[in-house]
């Protein structure tokens, strides 16, 4: 009866919205506000203003850097809430932890991940320092960096893989995308009057692009931690 | 008053850095994490101050991050409606100080440092939502504010806490994904996603998508700010958090809801391309029914937290019947009335909260003649009750005596009529409370002897319940700061 | 009508797969069903907003060396990057949620989550 009666609902609010985007812009034209507008602006001006080649990168720290400002600070607050959850209370609940089955890996997936570690690593590396001219950048090499230290975590005891995240400056590193990114957009006011201004001259374009590798650097790190301490809380470890 | 430093853009920053930090300065058991919390939150609403000389000075103003121009970049704006921000600081640095001996006591220690961490996020969620002038920025920092909100429901360590926080939460996210769509569909229509700019955009556009955005919009901060039907998910979260968070939830985190919905009809309004007097009457009738359910619901609680989340809802109710009539009477109290309900709900969850605190005890029942041995803070939440029924002098009685007047204006009575009737139940329930904590013996003879809450949390429920009574001194005060901005935002109607 | 939807495909597509979704988030009794119908919502979002920046027979907007237009337009691509990072951060918390209340309760059911309350 619920099933029927949503499902009802739904058709309706199907027809509502095809309605709708039936009237919005032609898909895949030239001439829709949203391509002649402001993202016209970023095609033509982005490089240039910029010095980044790859324009979704422009966007991402340039003209919308305050977004992204606010988007690793989304990051950390989601890591920051999963620590309050699952940390700090013992379980009055019924499930005792012993269920949790521990099962080790194949020797397969074991080799296969030792023989792939230092290439996902380079990778990783290459993704975060080149976004600003290819697809890519800290978030996309972050999360494979991330997605190593999962990996890691999965076939090396608990001893080893509790040393892939340092513990003693833990509580800085997982923060470390928000603040270089404070860092650097401070720096900006500072020495030009603007925060998250990246200098345009053509003299100066170097030092623009150190700034852009430290914040792209600090997003790939930070973001790394974040994930890989998520996975291990999740698995009930510190 | 100079523009460098961008006082805007380093008032969102402090309390970010601020609760990224948290953890780091603190020990793992959380000392020093309430020095720094306290720390930030005065510097905070330093600058709060600051910017609000400044926009009683030269009115609205602005500042384009990056050095770029709008809307090629992220614009943060600051005007009279985000003076809510004053409110906001209060309430957040009020809240952390009485956090001190609250949170050693009732939460577990491994989880104060991030109760900090996540309470300041709230605020710079809160902040940044106000003062930004984009909208996916807008997006942007709602996240933040929902997901520590989400969080910070959960860190009680009641039974149910994480249930109730996973239904705040689906409901939450869906109601998020209701806003990105209407954003998307305004950019689509646009191009752009600067609130002045998509305004100057609009007219013109096709009608049905515009329709379909504004509905989106509407829908999303209608969940937000938990309107009737879409409050199921208020009366657990609000009532199981932690009491400092259940003040910030319902005296700050459902407010944004309603400033979103003040955002949406500066574009709607301003841009004079649609015809919003469909979703106005409709707002108008939901307000209206939010305010009888809200306080018919209140009525039959026993608990006490419980009974002050469903007065959220009624209240909430007031508000929305306030912009859906949309004469400037009723939006001069609609808007005054978000800051009362913020500090008059505060007054009362944290004084709530005191008395839970010290008695153990949550019902009504089990709260019987603890004005005997607290008569400090059972007088704070009576004020705090009296503000909310609306009875002059204090502060709720203006913006319902507006809201009541802006009913008429508009040429509709019956809403006057509704207001007072919920007004009158809202009575009742406030008037049970009031018995119960002075006219009623203690029910168990073994009650313990309790006393006075410590002074870091007595002192804010008494600040607090004095603002309740200065604010309705002061009333004409904060209806003519406001009133600038409603008229501004009602002239292209003609109606001024 | 439907030419004119035939014409925006992508965006009826999305909006078909939204409906699926909120169909799995109201009727499905499983926590995490429940929010994986809420990621499909997510999804379908997504995949709208960045279907308004595609351009027929556009390149990646990656200028320098043989770079041709058109170009696609890349603000959508750099709002989803960060809506997908905001999702992710939501799934974390929604996740931590349910492994807890699997603890305490024992079941991650909705009905059966009602009555144990």
């Amino acid at each position: 009866m619920k099933r029927a009666l949503t499902l009802v609902l739904l058709v309706a609010l199907a027809a509502v919205l095809l309605n709708a985007v039936a009237d919005l812009p032609p898909h895949g034209s030239p001439d829709t506000p949203a391509y002649t507008h402001v993202g016209a602006y970023y095609l033509e001006n982005g490089s240039e203003e910029t010095g980044s080649e790859n324009i979704v990168t422009s966007i991402i720290l340039n003209y919308r850097g305050f977004d992204t400002n606010g988007e690793v600070t989304v990051i950390v607050t989601a890591l920051m809430a999963v620590i309050a959850v699952l940390t700090g209370v013992q379980d009055t609940g019924t499930q005792p932890d012993a269920e949790v089955i521990h099962v080790a890996p194949s020797v397969v997936v074991r080799f296969i991940v030792r023989v792939l570690a230092p290439f996902i690593l380079v990778f990783a590396v290459y993704v975060i320092l080149n976004g600003h001219v290819t697809p890519g950048g800290g978030f996309q090499g972050g999360t494979m960096l991330g997605a190593l230290a999962i990996a890691l975590t999965l076939v090396l005891g608990e001893r080893e893989s509790s040393r892939l995240l340092p513990q003693r400056s833990l509580r800085v590193i997982q923060v470390i995308a928000p603040l270089t990114f404070v860092a650097v957009g401070l720096a900006g006011l500072f020495i030009w009057g603007d925060y998250l201004f990246f200098p345009r001259d053509e003299k100066l374009r170097g030092f623009a692009e150190a700034m852009l590798v430290l914040i792209e650097a600090g997003i790939g790190i930070g973001g790394a931690v974040v994930f890989a301490r998520v996975f291990r809380l999740m698995g009930g470890r510190q | 008053m100079t523009s460098w430093p961008p006082l805007l853009v380093l008032f969102v920053l402090t309390p970010l850095v601020g609760a990224v930090l948290t953890p780091a300065v603190s020990d793992a058991s959380g000392r020093r994490s309430w020095e720094w919390a306290l720390g930030t939150m005065l510097l905070t609403s330093a600058m709060a101050g600051a910017l609000i000389m400044r926009v009683l000075d030269e009115g609205p103003f602005s500042y384009v991050v990056g050095g770029w121009v709008a809307p090629y970049g992220i614009e943060l704006r600051f005007d009279e409606f985000s003076a809510f921000v004053a409110v906001v600081c209060l309430l957040g640095l009020l809240a952390v100080i009485f956090s001190r001996h609250y949170a050693r006591d009732a939460l577990a220690p491994g989880r104060i440092p991030y109760y900090y961490t996540l309470l300041l996020l709230n605020m710079t969620g809160m902040i940044g939502f106000i003062v930004t002038g984009d909208l996916f920025n807008l997006y942007v920092f709602m996240e933040i504010l929902s997901l520590s909100a989400y969080a910070l429901v959960a860190i009680s360590g009641e039974k149910t806490a994480e249930m109730a926080a996973f239904k705040y939460l689906v409901m939450g996210a869906v109601s998020s994904l209701s806003i990105l769509f209407g954003v998307g569909l305004l950019y689509a229509l646009t191009g752009s996603l600067n609130m002045a700019d998509v305004t100057g955009r609009l007219a013109g556009s096709a009608e049905a998508p515009l329709v379909l955005a504004f509905a989106a919009l509407t829908l999303g901060f209608m969940v937000k700010s938990a309107l009737f039907p879409l409050h199921i998910w208020l009366p657990d979260a609000h009532a199981i958090a932690p009491s400092p968070v259940s003040a910030v939830l319902s005296g700050l985190v459902v407010k944004v809801g309603i400033l979103g919905m003040l955002r949406v009809y500066q574009i709607a309004y301003g841009s004079g391309a649609i015809d919003l007097s469909g979703l106005n009457l409709m707002l108008t009738w939901l307000g209206a029914i939010s305010i009888v359910m809200g306080a018919f619901f209140a009525v039959f609680q026993d608990d006490i937290k419980m009974m002050l989340a469903y007065s959220t809802i009624s209240n909430i109710g007031y508000i929305v019947m306030g912009l859906g009539l949309a004469s400037p009477y009723s939006l001069i109290g609609a808007s005054v009335h978000v800051f009362n309900h913020a500090l008059i709900k505060a007054t009362l969850f944290l004084g709530a909260g005191a008395l839970i605190h010290q008695t153990g005890r949550r019902t009504l029942t089990g709260l019987a003649g603890v004005g005997r041995s607290m008569p400090l803070t059972t007088a704070a939440v009576s004020i705090g009750a009296i503000s909310i029924v609306g009875i002059p002098p204090t502060a709720g009685f203006l913006c319902k005596w507006y809201i009541a007047l802006g009913a008429m204006q508009a040429g509709e009575p019956l809403f006057a009529v509704a207001l007072v009737f919920g007004a009158l139940l809202i009575f009742v329930y406030y008037i049970r409370m009031v018995n119960a904590f002075y006219f009623r013996k203690p029910q168990e003879a073994g009650a313990p002897a309790v006393h006075e809450a410590p002074a870091t949390m007595l002192v804010p429920v008494l600040i607090l319940a004095a603002l309740c009574l200065v604010m309705g001194v002061l009333g004409r005060l904060p209806l003519s700061f406001i009133e600038p901005a409603v008229t501004r935002l009602l002239a292209p109607l003609g109606g001024g | 009508m439907i030419d004119l939807l035939w014409d925006n495909l992508d965006y009826a597509a999305s909006m078909v797969l939204f409906c699926i979704g909120l169909y799995a988030v109201i009727t499905r009794n499983n926590l995490i069903k429940k929010f994986m119908g809420l990621n499909i919502m997510e999804t379908a979002i997504f995949a709208f907003i960045v279907a308004l920046g595609v351009v027929d027979g556009g390149n990646a907007p990656i200028m320098g060396e043989g770079a041709a237009k058109p170009f696609i337009n890349p603000l959508p691509q750099a709002l989803i990057l960060t809506g997908i990072v905001v999702a992710v951060s939501t799934t974390a918390l929604a996740l931590s949620l349910v492994i807890r209340i699997w603890r305490q309760c024992g079941t991650i059911e909705a009905d059966e989550l009602r009555e144990a309350e």
